[in-house]
């Protein structure tokens, strides 16, 4: 068995798992966090992106001994009791998914670029996108979403730095 | 997947000291995005899995008295976004840009991607086109050897049972050489090359010509070949846009491509004379701007 101590969405948590299982099974099995999804398995789909030490990965295709000691944040943790991640909210108000299973892959996805990238280009987030295959929407509501997000993700930030 | 040992390895010797101890089928992590797709359709499982993504002393991007040494570790991401890369060598983050999505990016090594050798990857002909080195550590010591070398076949590479690849070295002499990547995909994404190349040229700045031409393909035949004819007609000519094109087309003559079901042998063909007169003028674009910046 693999002994691993990571913190997920904030929190500290400890499995002890077979040394094969992979880092989407470690959430979805072992922690309860079925919000990433298992798509195709083998890192095409980016259904199961998840972010870890703040760089959007496949959770299929890493082993939960590697994330030891790292930080994960999954779609469990962007919204909090009282209100959705201004980018679900967006995703949400733009209508950008349809049969839904894509989206926490794709909100993850935007939301690794939106810590890096206050004010992406369309290009940048279509590039930021390439990694999640949509089969219902064609995406563009996806990109004005994630632009939405951005312009009030840009807004709280000067409210807060403001003096 | 079927069960199997999962081992970390603290540094480079101490990988070597697994892979010695495991013996020839344990299997190395680097970035696992080939390795844990294999691991889930093998019959058998490996005896162990020897994971180095803890091994700081191979991810390391610096100049050193080698040369720009780059960690057989350093994800594409890395290499993107590394400051030592991002302004010289536009040509090796195109190639690295060029690789699957942010999400492999972000997990899968330039170690990795040579080591699969498969003929279309992506990190090859920018750094063949540099001259680069590969070093390799074994049981008995390191060596060292040119990285056109490394590799001798589809998914066949010079590395010996128990050696690892530790890092990929542009020798001094080729430090800010100017160079450009194309790659030509059926999507921007999530793509293998159909055709990719690179090209490198020092250029003169009194006389305008080609100094030192080096042009690499890939995807065009069993490994990352280069192309001599092409780079002997550029050598020592004026610098225009006709001699790109021209060495385009000689460059095309020398690849072998096969036909399948992404493209057939003659599109491919066209396809190498375009992206390597493309690659030219990359390279032409870095050498004007490095020679405006330093007249400054």
């Amino acid at each position: 068995m693999t002994d691993v101590v990571l913190r997920v969405n904030g929190r500290e948590r400890k499995a002890s798992v077979p040394p094969e299982t992979t880092l989407l099974q470690l959430l979805r099995e072992h922690l309860g966090l079925t919000g990433s999804k298992l798509g195709c398995d083998v890192g095409d789909c980016g259904a199961c992106t998840v972010i870890v030490d703040g760089k959007a990965v496949n959770s299929c295709l890493m082993l939960a001994g590697q994330v030891d000691g790292r930080e994960v944040l999954t779609i469990e943790g962007l919204a909090t009791r009282d209100r959705l991640h201004p980018i679900q909210r967006a995703f949400e108000e733009r209508a950008s998914l349809q049969c839904g299973f894509c989206g926490p892959g794709s909100i993850m996805s935007a939301k690794a670029l939106l810590d890096e990238n206050l004010d992406p280009t369309p290009q940048e987030i279509r590039d930021a996108l390439a990694g999640n295959l949509c089969r219902c929407t064609g995406y563009t509501k996806m990109i004005e979403a994630i632009q939405d997000a951005a312009r009030e993700l840009r807004t709280e930030k000067s409210a807060r730095t403001a003096p | 997947m079927k069960g199997f040992e999962f081992v970390s390895a603290k540094d480079a010797r101490h990988a070597v000291a697994l892979m010695a101890e495991y013996g020839p089928k344990a299997k190395i992590l680097a970035g696992g995005t080939d390795l844990l797709v294999d691991l889930k359709s093998v019959p058998e499982a490996p005896p162990a899995v020897i994971d180095i993504t803890r091994a700081a002393d191979m991810k390391e991007i610096k100049v050193t008295d080698r040369g720009l040494v780059i960690g057989a570790l350093a994800t594409h991401g890395e290499i993107m976004s590394s400051p030592e890369i991002r302004d010289r060598y536009p040509a090796l983050v195109d190639a690295a840009h060029s690789i699957g999505a942010i999400q492999t990016r972000s997990l899968g090594t330039l170690g990795g991607n040579l080591v699969t050798a498969v003929p279309s990857l992506d990190s090859g002909p920018a750094l063949v086109a540099l001259e680069a080195r590969v070093t390799i550590a074994g049981a008995g010591g390191s060596r060292e050897m040119p990285l056109i070398e490394f590799f001798v076949g589809p998914r066949r590479t010079a590395l010996k049972a128990g050696e690892l690849l530790v890092d990929v070295v542009i020798p001094k002499k080729n430090l800010g050489k100017p160079a450009g990547f194309q790659k030509f995909g059926l999507r921007k994404g999530q793509a293998l090359a159909l055709v990719n190349s690179a090209a490198s040229f020092w250029l003169d700045p009194a006389k305008k010509v080609f100094v030192d031409p080096c042009i690499a393909l890939g995807a065009v035949a069993p490994t990352v070949i280069r192309a001599p004819k092409a780079e002997a007609y550029l050598a020592g000519k004026k610098v225009t846009p006709e001699a790109m094109a021209e060495a385009g087309r000689i460059a095309a003559g020398e690849a072998k491509p096969i036909s399948d079901f992404r493209a057939s042998a003659d599109y491919r063909r066209d396809l190498i004379a375009v992206l390597t007169k493309r690659s030219l003028e990359g390279a032409l674009a870095v050498a004007e701007r490095n020679q405006k910046e330093s007249r400054k």
